[in-house]
């Protein structure tokens, strides 16, 4: 490919997590050709970093990989990784989108992935992708199972000491890689970009992140992933194999004062799921989660919870209004029970944030769909055509448009597919 | 036993067997000794090189593969990983990248069969078994080619509710023929019976009336009402469907009315019995409303009980004006709605119905569209108090949680009870003139009892799966724990049934709303496209074969056989002039083996699961002692 190019396909797909991925799938097995761009290193989404997925416990990567490999090997599927969207413009039957993808300062066609440059560059940063637990190196694989396996430079922390450079057998590594201009012209588009979770920052009243021991929910899926950071659940502060373990349910969702008055959907069945898997792994422990309502709704949901009860796990009704630090790194739980008996104080080793979900993107000076007052994509027939976005052509699925678990994603992702594959078909494609 | 020494020896065998066995991130590896196995397998007769990788399934794990056949090292492989459900596809297909035969691979599964049930040596000893077992088989796998077989580019729907219908137009829109059969005279199903809709309010006769209008209008579906499926048979592509139609007998359907599409169907008015020629089939047979025991919650023994459906119907009719609610002409000045009537059922609590049998599951819709219902009533009649008693409040998707506050500032009163202490509906006794009277013991305040008198009572009655006994055991269909249809994995194959061709759409798999069963149907229509566009479709090659030279036409194996119609007897010309001798259709054979047990002769194996490769895998399971690994 050369900078300035323009590709065309059928569909275009903007985000390669499960939804895109589906979508494209389903696009390309009825032989449309289809064009994925991912802002990412790696296609996957959030999917490909969870641990075990509700309802059935199955391990993520291991259900994630079949469709990220047959994406990413199939004859009707191009995919293009670590992409900025710069311009998504309809016009009657035709969508053109400009894209840059930026340099990761190693070159894609050389790259065979063998990590030589991580074994041999000096500099140690924190991993993003195990959740800042462990280190990783300024040149790296993202990750095991990434798809591209290329290496990626991060210029950020990178001394330019050279080492990567001479050691690479393919001579891959390039310092002066340029960022990379390319257009893509298709029939119809597919967004299903997804979603980002807030951040404790900024939550004065769970610690503003200051308070140790307070982790995210999806450190947690890292703490607990089978290639996860310390290969086991321990306390990062101190090590300490933790006794007592709280999860904070709605911790910024359901609250208008934290900017979400809406529900984020899967963190009630997520906290059990992780509940249930801590309790495997730290059998003595003792695990409670602090919830308004236990919203357990899909297939299979409501057994799932009644599992989680049966095997001990402690539900306590009330809402959290304040986390602060106490002695010997635990951490103090303020919350008013629901049953109106007041303001209780508990003390847990760790607790997990359940926080709010918020979309990954917005199309504002990008494209001209519409949002909803939730920020997410707006759909305009969300009843019988739960795809359809503001613009004719374009379609929406997964949590692009509202948060949504795994399956009620995939699902989604099939109809927009379907919704995608006609108005092709209309267009006399 | 063979001798294994012989074994290595037997020419017929492959002599570069690559073994691939995947550490799973620590799936596998946390409890089987991964790097002693491929030291074991190493050893065995016939392995080329044993690798391992931290995915199997990764691009680098797949791309030892390639190159291992690629560079002719090795010409057949095992990969030793997580269940082939998951990963056959992907390192078949990247077999065939390497430019060889997808057949030429054999699966061993040392995570849920190993990893995930044992633990330690015992795990690391049975992961050995399957290793061995699996490049026993591999020995002697050969190269196969899928059959090919035409696909009719038509689909049948069954169920004309909102699934259905959805399912339909977009399936015709994408090129294909359609049948749509529905069994009573009227298209809407369910949603017919329901006002405005949660979570926007929506007229739901006006979104059944939009999907009804594009089904109705497209040339290229046929719609059968008053019609069941009485036969079907057939191999997916190509499945024949006996469609019987009745006479309506109005009276039967006056349950159903309500806001009905009344349609007569694309079938004249007189009873008929045809067939159906299609590829594919679309399961919309959607749900049924609970019916509450007598007694349960007073139901059947207070008229003023009434399930949510009635609720709603007589909701739907109201012209009273002033700011009380009056209902059949009685004014209601106060209301409960009680939560989870039929659902959420707990064993040990709840009590089990004739079959011994509860509601586990949530039906997933009922909160958001009592409180629809409530709000609707709050906002026209301010002074009907509405007391709502419910053990959580799943307002979970777009526009609900809304729904839920609103409900809130429109002073709903909520009450909260937990399963096992369950509120109680009698007749009031308090000297008052209301009818009812509801007793709770509210969680919101210190697990007080409290005692409301109502003028009615609206059970949230959930979801039953819908009764499709007769299409279950005509299509052999999965059926869960739950009842409802069951799919094949939820997130891999969240829409296809074990029966290839047949599709799940809407409630028929479990509680959804609106918007859910019309994703679930455009989803099964996809998976619909993607099986029929081309014409044509490739089935895995593991069928029965007849050695035509062995086969002395006893027919043992005809009678044996399971599936109607794959063996057949034909009249073959050889030297001894014409002879009976066994047939297979490829298409129709299940591949079970059922017929290789009873040949006399030994004329009739499988592909891809020979009567020798049997013996190869046990050999190999029994030999470690004489092969001394
Ligand atoms: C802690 C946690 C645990 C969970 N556990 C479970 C579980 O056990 N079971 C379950 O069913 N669900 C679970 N979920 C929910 C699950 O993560 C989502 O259902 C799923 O990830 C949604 O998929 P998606 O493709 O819509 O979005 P995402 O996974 O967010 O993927 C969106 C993709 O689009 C990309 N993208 C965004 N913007 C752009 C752009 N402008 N250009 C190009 N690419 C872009 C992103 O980089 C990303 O790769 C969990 C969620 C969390 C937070
Ligand atoms: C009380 C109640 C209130 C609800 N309120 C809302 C709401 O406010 N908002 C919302 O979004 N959703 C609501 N729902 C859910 C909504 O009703 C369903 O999502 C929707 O009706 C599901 O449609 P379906 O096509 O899957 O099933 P169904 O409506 O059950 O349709 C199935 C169709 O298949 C036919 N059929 C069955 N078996 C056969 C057979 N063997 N052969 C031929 N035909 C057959 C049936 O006659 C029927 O026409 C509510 C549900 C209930 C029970
Ligand atoms: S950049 Fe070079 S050294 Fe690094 S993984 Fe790629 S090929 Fe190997
Ligand atoms: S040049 Fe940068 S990335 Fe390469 S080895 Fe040195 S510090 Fe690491
Ligand atoms: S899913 Fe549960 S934890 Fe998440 S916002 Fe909704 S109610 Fe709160
Ligand atoms: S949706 Fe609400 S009322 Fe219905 S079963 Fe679930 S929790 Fe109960």
């Amino acid at each position: 490919m050369t900078d300035g190019q323009t590709i065309t396909c059928d569909a275009l797909v903007v985000g390669g997590g499960i939804a895109g991925l589906q979508s494209a799938l389903d696009l390309a097995d009825q032989d449309f050709s289809v064009v994925i761009i991912e802002k990412d290193l790696s296609i996957g989404g959030k999917m490909i970093r969870l641990s075990k997925v509700f309802p059935t416990l199955d391990c993520s990567s291991c259900i994630t990989t079949p469709k990220m490999a047959s994406a990413a090997h199939h004859k009707n599927i191009t995919i293009y990784t670590w992409c900025d969207l710069k311009e998504l413009t309809s016009n009657k039957g035709s969508v053109r989108a400009r894209v840059t993808q930026k340099p990761r300062y190693v070159d894609q066609d050389k790259c065979i992935g063998c990590r030589k440059c991580e074994y041999s560059c000096p500099v140690y940063v924190p991993d993003p992708e195990q959740g800042g637990f462990c280190a990783t190196k300024a040149i790296r694989i993202p990750f095991s199972n990434a798809i591209p396996q290329t290496a990626a430079l991060d210029p950020e922390s990178c001394m330019l000491c050279g080492k990567c450079e001479k050691i690479c057998p393919t001579g891959a590594v390039d310092y002066f890689q340029k960022p990379f201009d390319f257009t893509i012209e298709a029939t119809t588009t597919i967004l299903s970009t997804g979603f980002e979770m807030t951040t404790i920052e900024g939550k004065p009243q769970y610690g503003d992140g200051k308070v140790p021991n307070v982790v995210t929910a999806l450190q947690m899926e890292r703490l607990l992933a089978p290639h996860g950071p310390y290969n086991r659940v321990l306390r990062p502060s101190d090590g300490m194999e933790p006794d007592s373990i709280a999860f904070v349910q709605c911790a910024g969702s359901r609250d208008k004062s934290m900017g979400i008055p809406y529900c984020s959907r899967f963190c009630c069945m997520y906290a059990i799921k992780q509940a249930m898997l801590l309790s495997g792994a730290l059998p003595l422990a003792d695990i409670y989660i602090y919830y308004m309502d236990i919203r357990a709704f899909g297939k299979g949901y409501e057994q799932f919870y009644q599992t989680a009860k049966a095997m001990g796990i402690g539900f306590i009704k009330g809402k959290v209004g304040r986390i602060e630090e106490a002695e010997n790194g635990s951490v103090a739980v303020r919350f008013e029970a629901q049953d109106g008996t007041g303001v209780t104080t508990e003390n847990h080793d760790l607790v997990v944030l359940s926080l709010g979900v918020l979309p990954d993107w917005s199309p504002e000076g990008i494209c001209s769909v519409s949002t909803a007052e939730d920020h997410f994509i707006q759909t305009v027939q969300p009843s019988i055509g739960p795809t359809l976005t503001s613009r004719q052509g374009i379609f929406v699925a997964g949590a692009a448009s509202g948060p949504k678990d795994i399956v009620d994603s995939i699902s989604e992702a099939g109809a927009a597919a379907m919704e995608a594959s006609n108005y092709i078909i209309a267009q006399g494609k | 036993m063979t001798d294994p020494k012989k074994m290595k020896k037997n020419k017929e065998k492959s002599e570069k067997i690559g073994v691939y066995i995947c550490y799973c991130g620590g799936n596998i590896s946390d409890h089987v000794d991964v790097e002693k196995v491929r030291e074991a397998a190493e050893k065995f007769p016939g392995v080329a090189v044993a690798r391992t990788n931290s995915f199997m399934c990764s691009d680098p794990g797949q791309e030892l593969i390639i190159e291992d056949l690629k560079n002719g090292v090795v010409d057949r492989v095992v990969v030793a990983s997580c269940a082939p459900s998951l990963h056959e596809n992907t390192f078949r297909s990247a077999i065939t990248r390497a430019g060889a035969n997808p057949y030429i691979y054999d699966h061993a599964n040392i995570r849920e069969q190993v990893s995930w049930v044992l633990h330690g040596d015992k795990a690391t000893y049975k992961a050995e078994k399957l290793v061995a077992a699996a490049t026993g088989k591999a020995g002697l796998l050969e190269p196969l080619d899928p059959i090919r077989v035409n696909a009719r580019k038509h689909a049948t729907v069954i169920g004309g509710g909102i699934a259905g219908l959805k399912a339909a137009r977009v399936l015709a829109d994408r090129g294909l023929e359609v049948v749509l059969i529905e069994k009573t005279p009227f298209l809407g199903g369910n949603a017919a019976g329901l006002d405005t809709v949660a979570p926007l309010g929506e007229q739901c006769s006006a979104l059944i009336a939009e999907l009804a209008k594009g089904v109705l209008e497209h040339t290229a579906i046929t719609v059968l009402t008053r019609s069941e499926v009485v036969g079907f048979n057939g191999y997916v592509g190509n499945y024949n469907l006996q469609v019987k139609t009745t006479l309506s007998s109005s009276s039967a359907f006056d349950k159903a009315a309500g806001h009905v599409v009344p349609f007569e169907g694309d079938n004249a008015d007189t009873p008929t019995e045809q067939n159906v020629k299609t590829g594919a089939v679309v399961l919309a047979t959607g749900f049924r409303s609970y019916q509450p025991k007598t007694g349960e919650y007073g139901f059947d023994d207070h008229r003023e009980v009434l399930t949510l459906p009635e609720f709603i119907k007589q909701l739907s009719e109201v012209n009273c004006s002033g700011d009380i609610l009056e209902l059949n002409g009685r004014k209601i000045r106060a209301m409960a709605v009680i939560h989870c009537v039929g659902s959420r059922q707990i064993p040990g609590i709840h009590e089990e119905d004739e079959n011994g049998y509860l509601n586990e599951y949530c039906s997933r819709t009922c909160c958001s569209s009592i409180l629809h219902a409530a709000n609707t009533v709050k906002e026209q009649f301010p002074k009907t108090n509405i007391y709502d008693l419910y053990r959580d409040i799943r307002t979970y998707g777009r526009g609900q949680e809304e729904l839920y506050d609103r409900a809130a500032r429109n002073r709903v009163v909520f009450l909260r009870f937990e399963a096992g202490n369950s509120p109680t509906v009698s007749a009031n006794d308090d000297g008052s003139d209301y009818a009812l009277k509801v007793t709770i013991e509210d969680g919101l305040t210190f697990s007080e009892e409290i005692e409301v008198p109502v003028d009615l009572v609206v059970l949230a009655t959930g979801m039953e799966a819908g009764d499709v006994s007769d299409l279950v055991s005509m299509m052999k269909l999965p059926v869960g724990t739950d009842k409802f249809l069951q799919e094949v994995h939820p997130k891999l194959a969240p829409v296809e049934m074990s029966v290839s061709g047949i599709f799940l759409a809407g409630t028929a798999q479990a509680p959804m709303n609106i918007s859910e069963a019309c994703n679930g149907a455009a989803a099964a229509a996809v998976k619909t496209a993607s099986l029929l566009s081309k014409g044509y479709l490739e089935l895995d090659p593991y069928v029965a074969a007849v050695d035509q030279d062995l086969c002395r036409g006893t027919g043992a194996c005809v009678d044996a056989c399971l599936a109607d119609g794959a063996l057949e007897m034909i009249d073959a010309e050889t030297e001894n002039g014409t002879e009976k001798k066994a047939r297979v259709v490829p298409a129709l054979c299940l591949g079970c083996g059922a017929c290789v047990a009873v040949c006399p002769t030994g004329a009739i194996d499988l592909k891809g699961w020979s009567l020798k490769q049997y013996e190869a895998m046990v050999d190999m399971i029994v030999a470690d002692e004489l092969i001394d690994i």
